[in-house]
């Protein structure tokens, strides 16, 4: 009796021991020093939309010179045109056979459909995310976090930025007491100011567009809390037909009459900036800040967003399966979460593009704070109130929505 | 002999390997994942399914057929009208005037220009607040941008003809004032002393002398325009759509299954190509023995 | 009558220039200015600032040489991909007139069964539409460890570039004369003098006409160093696209400004070499 229950203890104790010593960082890697240790000396090689030369000079100076200073590992920049692009390398990596570390990509800058399509097809590697030492500052709990349109993240990408939607207008030619501030007040706005109005068209490298209609689902049945959630055919039937009617009761008044829309934000940026319509979309803290230090809205630009229905969500670091350099992929996913690095990210003078990644109540370090606090006070007057923006937001719905959405708009307002 | 021969086999191998095995060996390649033969993801049927869903589906027919069309009337109006565009400029220009070097050179410049940037220069020129539309507003003609006509990312493909345009019709120009110069103004002066006016002349003599290369460059324009990636995917839009981004799309989709629809449509474009200049051929053919 | 119709003719032709032109003016503008709205004729801010974004040219108040030097050593993006792009160009065009100058010779030259057929294989990468062979080409080179690789990608430009040269160059060799070798072998000179200082002149300016051709194709190639080159190998076309998806006008005018440079400087440097009587271009009639 006595020897059976030592036995059983041991048995019991040696379990527990052996799962606290095997609880992974991530795949392949029982600490982080394992990680600092393998990816030492080596390189990284980030692939990433290389559209705004102020991101990508934020990611060379703010996380390139890091990572050779403190952790001996080269940044390797790719720009590419579109997110897709990689997505399709590594589908074509996994056509061809390519295993283990022999791929080309170690992270790509991804979320929403993209990243369904490569973690559907087990074609990342982790999880890996909540391993990271900085996820401490991420807030895992929150489903705008833990769920990418729709569908849960499971800890295969880590959060870098988040952006919200709302709109820009021109000083110069409008105030900011009369914009819209509901789809309702639009409506008015759109038939007292005809010609001086469209959006971007809900499709492929549209999903801002997508956006803007989705938010008048939200305004129209009353509510955002209901869409939450799996995808609910009814709940979409019930209203997409009020919502394409309210479109197409815009369309005579619309720019161009309703006949042809912007396909990108490129195209609806420089309608507005060229002054054909008075109004555009934006994504970031800063409003039209980003913008205009382009050169690509007027000076002038400011931002404005509705009461509410402002759809914000998160965009994150996924890597590939065949990663060739995992372990300074992890490495970079950690570093990008650092809360003195996030503070940079949103402060103007650095040009970056969208907002916070990780959750600023969660940082305690005195440094930390500071710089948040810094960064915060400064967004600028090109940005909306943070306020109005906070109350404002709700998350991203399922992915379901958005191909349908996408497709029936094209059916129902497009070509009708 | 046997010497000569292998001295022809010899000299010909290098460049054929590398146009047998990258050129043809991607084809293969392409070929069989048309067919749905993907060894990868342990697929090995033989089927033309993948054909049959591009061009006949409920999802892509309508995309496939309004696409062959744009396709067609794109390339053979950018074709056309590249060539007469140049031809009237080699003609105009052979008459010696003071400004003649210059306009050689701009009209052979756009030559070397890349597609990806000629694309963009038909942007900068011809959207709705454009250089052109500037140009209009100054002058009084329109007053806002949505005055002017919509000519690139248009559902007619305006855009991308006057882009294959603007850039052919250097490729155009330089061979037929190769081929002028070669002439010689011999025939012309011999048809104007016989009495054939300006029409005459260039209906009957020059015209045909001309015709040669100009059949064969239209036939490699024409192959270019039908096939290229570049420029669509710049100045076209989403429906209708051209052929050769259709065939990319396919590649974005997620489902590898997907990938054989896209090597079939490149495989219809390729073959719809190829029949063209075999057509060339055969008429060329056809003409030498006429003569 | 024939004054009037020289006047229109002239017009006609100054017309056909000015629009040909335009886009490169609205490229200059763009590119040397900031915030070129419409209806903005004359831009209301000129400035390098797209130059500065692009890293070809450093901030205000380091303009000096060494600023210059220091921002160019730091390796940007834009140099990496103006040095690929270049030693790419300079490889392939080389590699690919040693090749192909042995088959343009004989094909030029001579006469052989299948000669319209091998003749036919050589053009048809001009013919056929790179998506036809590049998705799947792209697959093998990564089944075969090639995919991201410097000289994988200088291989797939090799595809581009034969048909324009080895094309050009048979032209030469048709309209050369063999007899000139005859008569240096029979008084003597061994194969390479002969070939030095008989062949090579006279084929020199096709020669360099091809070249151009190859170096030409290879610096605007998109579709092929993108896929083969899985964005590892990064080159100006590339960074073209990537400028061009940011919808700002002015970074994507500058840089295209850099991407044609290097086409307008050979084209006005060799001019001579293509306009009318060019045995090269003659070739094509023959076709």
């Amino acid at each position: 009796m006595n020897n059976k229950f030592k036995f059983i203890t041991l048995a019991i104790v040696s379990l527990f021991f052996s799962r606290l010593a095997s609880a992974e960082v991530a795949p392949g890697f029982n600490s982080w020093d394992d990680v600092t240790a393998a990816a030492d000396g080596g390189q990284v090689n980030v692939y990433m939309w290389g559209g705004s030369d102020a991101i990508n000079g934020f990611v060379d100076d703010f996380y390139g010179v890091p990572l050779k200073n403190d952790y001996n590992i080269t940044l390797n920049r790719v720009p590419l045109k579109g997110t897709v692009d990689a997505v399709n390398q590594v589908l074509s990596e996994k056509e061809a056979g390519v295993t283990g570390d022999n791929g080309n990509i170690d992270l790509i800058w991804i979320n929403g459909e993209n990243f369904w399509t490569l973690k559907q097809a087990d074609l990342l590697y982790g999880p890996f995310a909540a391993g990271l030492p900085n996820s401490q500052f991420v807030a895992w709990d929150n489903p705008a976090v833990n769920l990418d349109f729709g569908r849960p993240v499971d800890g295969m990408e880590s959060p870098w930025s988040s952006a919200q939607f709302h709109f820009m207008y021109d000083s110069a030619r409008s105030n900011y007491e009369d914009m819209p501030r509901n789809y309702g007040f639009l409506s008015k706005w759109i038939s007292d100011n005809p010609g001086r109005f469209t959006y971007i068209r809900p499709g492929k490298g549209g999903f801002v567009g997508t956006r803007f209609v989705k938010q008048i689902f939200f305004e129209l049945s009353g509510g955002h809390d209901q869409w939450v959630g799996p995808y609910n055919e009814e709940l979409y039937n019930k209203w997409a037909p009020k919502v394409w009617a309210l479109l197409n009761s815009w369309e005579a008044d619309l720019h161009r009459g309703g006949e042809t829309y912007p396909t990108n934000n490129a195209d609806m940026h420089a309608l507005f900036a060229n002054g054909e319509v008075d109004m555009s979309f934006t994504q970031s803290p800063r409003g039209a800040g980003p913008t205009n230090s382009a050169g690509t809205t007027p000076p002038t630009s400011r931002a404005f967003a509705f009461y509410n229905n402002m759809i914000g969500d998160f965009n994150y670091w996924a890597i590939p399966y065949d990663a060739p350099n995992k372990a300074a992929a992890l490495v970079y996913a950690n570093l990008v979460l650092e809360p003195t690095l996030q503070a940079a990210q949103v402060q103007p003078a650095n040009g970056f593009c969208c907002g916070w990644g990780i959750s600023t109540a969660k940082v305690t370090s005195s440094e930390g704070v500071a710089a948040i606090q810094d960064a915060q006070n400064n967004l600028g007057d090109a940005a909306e109130d943070q306020g109005i923006l906070a109350r404002a937001l709700v998350s991203d719905i399922a992915a379901e929505y958005q191909d349908k959405i996408e497709a029936d708009w094209q059916a129902n307002v497009l070509l009708k | 002999m046997g010497g000569d021969r292998l001295k022809i086999i010899l000299s010909l191998t290098p460049p054929l390997l590398i146009i047998l095995t990258l050129f043809f060996g991607g084809i293969l390649y392409g070929f069989l994942q048309s067919l749905g033969y993907q060894p990868a993801i342990q697929k090995y049927d033989i089927n033309f399914d993948a054909y049959y869903n591009v061009m006949f589906s409920e999802r892509y027919a309508k995309l496939f057929w309004t696409g062959l069309a744009l396709n067609l009337w794109v390339s053979f109006v950018s074709t056309f009208l590249a060539a007469a565009f140049a031809l009237f400029g080699a003609l105009a220009i052979r008459k010696t005037f003071f400004a003649k070097k210059f306009c050689n050179f701009i009209y052979s410049l756009n030559l070397p220009m890349p597609h990806l940037v000629v694309a963009v220069g038909m942007i900068f020129v011809f959207s709705q607040s454009g250089l052109l539309a500037r140009i209009f507003t100054q002058i009084g003609f329109i007053g806002s941008p949505s005055d002017f006509p919509i000519l690139v990312k248009d559902k007619y493909g305006l855009g991308i003809i006057l882009a294959y345009i603007w850039k052919e019709s250097a490729f155009f120009f330089i061979i037929l004032m190769s081929v002028l110069q070669s002439l010689g103004e011999n025939f012309e002066e011999l048809a104007q002393s016989l009495g054939a006016n300006k029409w005459q002349r260039f209906r009957y003599v020059i015209l045909p002398l001309v015709m040669p290369s100009l059949f064969s460059a239209s036939i490699i324009v024409f192959a270019f325009s039908f096939g290229a990636y570049e420029v669509p995917a710049i100045l076209g839009v989403n429906y209708p759509q051209m052929l050769p981004v259709m065939a990319f799309e396919f590649f974005l989709n997620p489902d590898l299954n997907a990938r054989s629809e896209g090597m079939a449509l490149s495989m219809i474009i390729a073959s719809i190509v190829m029949i063209l200049v075999v057509i060339y051929f055969w008429l060329t053919q056809s003409k030498i023995r006429k003569d | 009558m024939n004054d009037n119709l020289k006047k229109i003719n002239i017009y006609a032709i100054y017309l056909g220039s000015f629009l040909l032109i335009l886009p490169l003016i609205a490229f200059f503008i763009n590119a040397f200015s900031f915030r070129w709205f419409y209806p903005q004729l004359i831009p209301k801010e000129l400035s390098l600032q797209a130059w500065v974004r692009l890293k070809l040219i450093p901030k205000e108040g380091f303009r000096s040489l060494d600023g210059f030097l220091d921002l160019w050593l730091s390796n940007p993006t834009i140099i990496k991909a103006l040095v690929n792009s270049v030693t790419i160009g300079v490889i392939v065009t080389i590699a690919s007139i040693i090749i192909a100058l042995p088959a343009a010779r004989v094909l030029g030259l001579l006469n052989f069964r299948f000669k319209k057929l091998i003749i036919f294989i050589m053009v048809s990468p001009t013919i056929l539409p790179p998506i036809a062979f590049v998705l799947g080409l792209n697959i093998n080179f990564i089944s075969w460890g090639f995919s991201g690789s410097f000289w994988g990608v200088c291989l797939v430009h090799l595809v581009p570039i034969m048909p324009y040269v080895v094309l050009t160059m048979t032209g030469i060799f048709a309209n050369y004369n063999p007899d000139f070798e005859h008569q240096a072998r029979t008084l003597g000179a061994n194969k390479f003098r002969t070939f030095y200082l008989i062949t090579l002149p006279a084929i020199a300016p096709g020669m360099v006409v091809a070249a151009l051709f190859a170096f030409l194709v290879s610096w605007s190639q998109y579709l092929l160093t993108f896929l083969i080159g899985a964005g590892k190998i990064m080159t100006l076309p590339l960074l073209v696209f990537s400028t061009a998806s940011s919808g700002n006008p002015a970074l994507t005018a500058a840089i295209s400004i850099v991407f044609i440079f290097p086409a307008i400087v050979i084209l006005f440097f060799t001019s001579k070499f293509i306009s009318g009587d060019s045995a090269a271009t003659s070739g094509f009639g023959k076709l």
